[in-house]
């Protein structure tokens, strides 16, 4: 059977994805098929046996008999106490490492903490919140935290721990590719790069710098925003989007889309030509954009002049029609719920996430940018 | 300091993400589950095993093969236990458990690099336990040889769909992405994944094809 009967085929799922979505709706008999087929494969082992946990338990100082005697109990760990406070201030050393931080695994070569090598028996380390990160043309690193994610960093790479609060964890990458895989909640982990701020937004992405500064994002799964300047680019899953130094995020785009299309968009993003270049640019986006590429032009609306906005609305509307409530006079003023109405039509994901998040982080975000 | 009244703003404000999508009733059950079995109930370890093994199934089956899934299995919740202690937020178990899974895959090819690798044809036509390739061929294997063939993120959701049963909203619940998320991907994987299976040459066209 083929659903391709409707916009679904190329726009945003709609109610014909309805048995796909949650086995309502109509039964689709191909992917009943499918069910029949694969559901050979399904998991139906029982729960194992699994060994003993070793449970919290409250520490006891005192043997019981200390117990016996409350009074010698209490002048005891009193002492105790005083010594080891006047242990630690004179043995105290003013080190920026703090107890949050990501833990460091070698996975080629020797990446360097500061100073300090990782690759010892373990090959275990510990980032703290103010330290670098650096590997060197023959190293690899693996960062994980439990609450946060994961952190592959490749060769000839240096980033920064800069934060690890309960509501936002930031690194800064100076140079270099990471590929992150993130489990924290949407709008939590940033990385700081020279020419943009990228927030996660649940989702696998890599991100690269490079010595000028230059950035790129690819995004594998999930979305992610990416800001600067007052240019906000949202990259879904098989997209991606450059960043250069004082311009900020470019425009995103599938990375499937015509040679052609990506070497306008580029131009036009980036390039310093002529207004006449630029409209030439913007008509070859226009004309090579595909239905998915709806992307593209949404981002576009924001970025253009005034005169250049009717065209690339024009298209935005063939390749996907605005939803009801969003007009075209809106669209041309940049009306901001107009736009996220339109946004969220596209069937990428629910915009309402990062304007919540971007209120949230403004203030943080603000200082970066300055 | 009292935390809760920050966590209900947080999902007051949210869009339709997972942590609203997720009726508060199973957020709270999963931190409770895990604050027993952190006390060394093995019981509360057994019902997250219940709630999740499904979606750690189906994950290490979109990276691994079929026959040593199961321990993988195993391996993956046996790792959970041990961390279990460094989870601070009890309400992501699912996706800090779906990381753990990924994690346990790229481990099982990390170690299954072998020195010396075999001639493709050998390793083609030999796969575990001195089985031919042919013994496991048929109708369901040639299916999920097209949907292993698919971009991560498809493949992913849609065995999670397809082979182990679970619904958009539970492979959302369970795994910490966005219902938008999981929905773009069950229906651009459906597409894909039609185009490989059709006969119809005119059909078999990757996405980037389309208008």
């Amino acid at each position: 059977m083929d659903t391709g009967n409707d916009k679904t085929k190329n726009g945003p799922p709609t109610q014909s994805d309805d048995y796909l979505w949650d086995g309502s709706g109509e039964p689709d008999p191909e992917i009943q098929r499918l069910e029949g087929l694969l559901g050979k494969f399904r998991h139906d082992s029982p729960a194992p046996v699994f060994p003993e946990i070793a449970r919290h338990r409250r520490w006891t100082f005192f043997p019981w008999r200390m117990q016996l005697f409350p009074g010698l109990a209490t002048t005891v760990a009193a002492v105790a106490a005083i010594a080891v406070v006047t242990f630690l201030v004179y043995t105290a050393k003013p080190t920026p490492t703090s107890v949050a931080g990501w833990d460091v695994s070698s996975v080629e070569g020797t990446p360097r903490i500061g100073r300090t090598t990782i690759g010892g028996k373990d090959g275990t380390s510990r980032l703290g919140i103010g330290q670098m990160l650096e590997t060197d043309r023959q190293s690899r690193a693996s960062l994980q935290a439990d609450d946060i994610g994961q952190i592959e960093v490749d060769p000839s790479t240096r980033l920064r721990l800069l934060s690890m609060g309960s509501g936002l964890k930031r690194i800064a990458l100076d140079r270099g590719t990471i590929h992150t895989y993130i489990w924290a909640p949407p709008g939590q982990f940033v990385v700081d790069t020279p020419s943009a701020v990228t927030v996660d937004l649940g989702c696998a992405y890599t991100l690269q710098v490079d010595d000028s500064g230059a950035g790129m994002v690819r995004t594998s799964l999930g979305w992610v925003g990416f800001k600067l300047n007052g240019h906000e680019s949202f990259i879904p899953a098989g997209a991606a989007c450059a960043t250069r130094p004082k311009v900020g995020p470019g425009t995103p785009y599938f990375e499937d889309a015509s040679a052609e299309f990506r070497a306008a968009l580029t131009r036009f993003d980036f390039e310093d030509s002529t207004s006449q270049q630029r409209a030439g640019d913007l008509e070859k986006v226009l004309r090579e954009a595909r239905q998915r590429d709806a992307l593209t032009l949404w981002h576009l609306l924001a970025r253009v002049d005034e005169g250049q906005r009717v065209m690339v609305y024009d298209r935005l509307s063939k390749l996907a029609p605005p939803p009801a409530g969003v007009t075209q006079e809106g669209i041309l003023r940049l009306d901001q719920p107009m736009l996220d109405l339109w946004w969220n039509e596209l069937g990428f994901d629910d915009i309402s996430v990062w304007r919540h998040w971007e209120r949230s982080w403004a203030g943080s975000a603000t200082a970066r940018e300055k | 300091m009292d935390r809760s009244g920050d966590r209900t703003d947080l999902l007051a404000g949210l869009g339709p993400g997972p942590a609203r999508d997720r009726s508060a009733s199973e957020i709270s059950q999963d931190a409770m589950w895990v604050t027993a079995a952190r006390d060394g109930d093995r019981g509360a370890f057994g019902q997250l095993y219940e709630r999740y093994a499904r979606m750690v199934h189906g994950l290490l089956l979109a990276k691994v093969p079929v026959a040593d899934v199961d321990d993988l299995v195993h391996d993956v919740f046996i790792r959970a236990l041990r961390r279990l202690s460094t989870l601070r937020e009890t309400a992501s178990f699912g996706a800090w458990l779906a990381a753990i899974a990924r994690n346990v895959a790229n481990d099982y090819h990390r170690r299954a690099l072998p020195e010396d690798p075999l001639p493709d044809d050998a390793a083609d036509n030999e796969i575990k336990g001195g089985m031919s390739r042919a013994d496991h061929e048929g109708p369901a294997t040639a299916v999920l040889d097209a949907v292993m063939s698919l971009p991560d993120a498809y493949r992913e959701t849609l065995i999670l769909r397809l082979v182990e049963g679970m619904t958009g909203p539970e492979i959302a619940a369970r795994t910490g992405m966005t219902h938008g998320s999981v929905r773009v991907n069950l229906h651009r994987g459906m597409e894909q994944l039609r185009a490989k299976l059709s006969p119809d040459p005119n059909r078999n066209r990757p996405e980037q094809e389309r208008p």
